[in-house]
């Protein structure tokens, strides 16, 4: 893990959050990692305002019927290689929220997930330790290319 | 509002009572108290009838010339729909206000009640999910469009219903959805 | 105008935004710079929490309560629990009635800094934004060492709380606020007396005393235009009656009521002070005795079964009044359950708060109310016959460059 992520730091990573029905927690969480405390900026990550300019796509909640559309679009419009990661637990597999009439989720039915982070939220450490792995991914895809 | 022109909890029912003679039955004033110093707090139910329920929702005006109005709640009895109008009075001054809930029952197969938004228009948002989420037609609604639900929800399926017309068909267990 | 096409395409996310990202639509009609009409769509992230919360055991619902929102991830389970208790006859211990009070405040406090700092992000602020998170971060640290978690807290229970604050633990609260209270002037000084700010705030999204009434808004939004309305003070729950407080209305600072964005920032600032106060407060007439009414959750449950009856539960979250209401009909789930976030009541106050303004106030006028399910993340323009769409950066953009304008 640390050899791999020496020889990424080559290149610095923009992540694009979607949010696809969360409740706000995993969401705040991601902006505390953002924030002095974490400050992931010192690595080159950093959060950008539109998909077509990122290599990862944060996405937390368990997709709600009016938004599956637009994530699927979210998706499509990243450049490749992308890598996704599902934050919280909501998408991993739903959660609390389970069972519901206006769900379509989990996440990986939706778009292909390549790191899954738990907790409800996950902590800022965790995330970031998210984003680190889909760095490793990302790094493999490139050199395959 | 000065202190001498507050009604008690009786006499806010009273007043109902006296005004809407027949159209104001089961009374219920509740009282609770919280912490060391027991302050109360009350809540007042009135369960009313259709006919008067405007009349009687702006009665509450005489009481207090600013109420709050929380939100409109409301449930699937299996033979009528209740709605609920949960009000506040006096508030401003500490721990002198009051709740007001008012329930009028719609029967199931003529589910329509008059739009309060010309006396109080933030009820607009509240109207709006009672009609998308119990089926209840509100007459003379400003905007008649969906809120909560997306547009491509099947149309005669009221999720808070518990009848056939329940959300039931529609559910999706997301757990069983995760692969091992 | 009636022969404008309006487009109602939209994309769902809100890049990075705290406040503002979460799903919600505005149509705003333009004429030149000044929006002439604006419509409001809802309901991207409906969960169906309400429905789901009548197919669980009371306890359950508290844990789905809880994430209704991760940043009231503490008044929703609590106004469940206040409406449940009502109905079963469950009469709180005094102490669990002050723990309650703590968390209540330490949740205000946090949410009111996580604001300050969308503020000031919305007018191109974002080295304050970062002070302001840092401070967050102190608050975050509290709550994880009363609480076990950061965010999501899992500290209701009904009857009571979940967990007790011993002496041993008081040093370490009095010096994170005490942390609080030497930052206050500091943060006071910026959002205050600052030239941008006051600039871009004073006078910008205005909500008269009238239409605040008239539409029912609610928290600080309400009463930054002077409505005193504040549920912890109109109605006693917790152990709010026994504490020395007042509303906060901004003639408490400056002597007059504008209802413009600069008077939610005061009301704000103001109750964030209030919050610490209240705290200690609570922490030096705290009685001593049980912190839950019934400690056998197997117990509580089979009381709970039997509950038989309906109820409201308000109470103050940082945002303003929530409400949930409960029916429950001797059987072992909720037979209704109704909860109305703040935001739902601050919603239709955003429609006059935004006529006239300009565009590039969007941003910080639609932040003013603390959105708790909403972002303005896409929003339609329509200009003579032609609509076109701005995404989020584009018009945090266009906030950040008057700003520069003000103030070269």
């Amino acid at each position: 893990m640390v050899k791999a992520l020496t020889k990424s730091f080559k290149k610095s990573l923009w992540v694009y959050h979607c949010n696809s029905g969360s409740c706000n927690g995993c969401d705040i969480e991601i902006i505390a990692a953002l924030c002095p405390r974490y400050d992931v900026e010192r690595f080159g990550i950093k959060l950008v305002g539109t998909p077509r300019h990122a290599d990862v796509l944060l996405i937390t909640g368990p997709v709600t019927r009016q938004l599956v559309e637009k994530v699927k679009r979210v998706y499509a419009q990243m450049p490749d290689p992308k890598a996704v990661i599902c934050v919280g637990n909501c998408g991993n597999t739903g959660d609390v929220f389970y069972e519901s009439y206006n769900l379509v989720g989990p996440i990986d039915q939706v778009i292909p997930v390549d790191v899954y982070v738990i907790g409800c939220p996950p902590r800022p450490e965790n995330i970031i330790n998210g984003v680190a792995k889909a760095w490793v991914k990302l790094e493999t895809l490139e050199a395959k290319r | 509002m000065s202190q001498e022109s507050r009604l008690t909890p009786e006499q806010i029912v009273q007043s109902f009572q006296e005004t809407f003679p027949n159209n104001i039955r089961d009374s219920r004033i509740e009282r609770h108290t919280a912490g060391l110093k027991k302050t109360e707090l009350v809540h007042i139910w009135m369960r009313m009838d259709r006919e008067k329920f405007k009349d009687i929702l702006k009665h509450i005006m005489t009481i207090d010339k600013a109420p709050h109005l929380a939100v409109v709640s409301g449930y699937d009895s299996n033979e009528t729909i209740e709605l609920i109008y949960h009000f506040s009075v006096y508030h401003g001054t500490p721990y002198q206000e009051l709740s007001l809930n008012f329930v009028v029952s719609l029967p199931k197969a003529d589910p329509t009640i008059e739009t309060i938004t010309d006396v109080y228009p933030g009820a607009l948002i509240t109207e709006q999910e009672k009609q998308e989420m119990l089926g209840v037609v509100v007459k003379g609604i400003p905007v008649n469009r969906r809120v909560f639900i997306s547009d491509d929800f099947p149309k005669g399926v009221y999720p808070w219903r518990r009848d056939e017309t329940g959300p039931a068909k529609m559910v999706k267990n997301l757990h069983h959805e995760v692969k091992p | 105008m009636s022969t404008l096409t309006k487009t109602t395409y939209q994309i769902p996310i809100g890049p990075i935004h705290p406040a503002l990202k979460e799903p919600v639509m505005f149509e705003f009609e333009i004429d030149g710079e000044q929006i002439v009409n604006v419509d409001v769509r809802l309901g991207h992230v409906h969960r169906a929490i309400e429905w789901a919360g009548t197919r669980r055991n009371p306890i359950q619902v508290l844990y789905l309560a809880e994430r209704i929102c991760g940043i009231c991830s503490y008044c929703h389970p609590m106004a469940f629990a206040l409406a449940v208790e009502r109905i079963a006859g469950i009469e709180v211990p005094d102490r669990a009635q002050y723990l309650r009070v703590i968390h209540a405040e330490l949740e205000r406090i946090c949410s009111h800094i996580l604001w300050a700092g969308v503020a000031a992000h919305e007018i191109g602020f974002d080295s304050v934004l970062f002070l302001t998170w840092e401070m967050r971060e102190r608050a975050l640290d509290l709550t994880e060492y009363l609480t076990g978690n950061r965010v999501t807290k899992g500290i209701t229970m009904i009857g009571g709380i979940r967990r007790d604050i011993t002496p041993d633990m008081h040093p370490q609260i009095h010096e994170k606020l005490q942390y609080f209270k030497d930052n206050f002037e500091k943060i006071r000084h910026i959002y205050l007396d600052d030239k941008t700010f006051k600039m871009r705030t004073k006078g910008c999204g205005v909500l008269t005393k009238e239409e605040a009434v008239k539409l029912n808004a609610v928290g600080p939004t309400a009463r930054a235009s002077g409505v005193k309305i504040d549920v912890r003070r109109d109605q006693s729950f917790f152990a709010y009656g026994d504490l020395d407080f007042d509303y906060i209305t901004p003639d408490v600072l400056t002597g007059e009521v504008n209802g413009d964005v600069y008077d939610r920032i005061i009301v704000r600032l103001l109750e964030v002070k209030q919050s610490l106060e209240l705290i200690e407060q609570s922490l030096k007439q705290m009685p001593e005795g049980p912190i839950v009414a019934e400690p056998k959750i197997a117990k509580l449950l089979a009381m709970l079964k039997k509950a038989d009856g309906e109820a409201i539960g308000r109470m103050e979250a940082p945002r303003g009044e929530v409400f949930h209401y409960v029916k429950m009909n001797g059987s072992e789930c909720p037979y209704f359950w109704k909860v109305r976030a703040p935001t739902y009541s601050n919603i239709l106050p955003w429609i006059p708060m935004l006529k006239g303004e300009q565009i590039a106030d969007i941003p910080i006028v639609a932040a003013s109310t603390d959105p708790c399910m909403s972002c303005t993340n896409r929003v339609t323009f329509i200009e003579k016959n032609n609509s076109y769409t701005l995404d989020r950066e584009e018009l945090h953009r266009r906030s950040v460059e008057k700003t520069r304008r003000l103030c070269p």
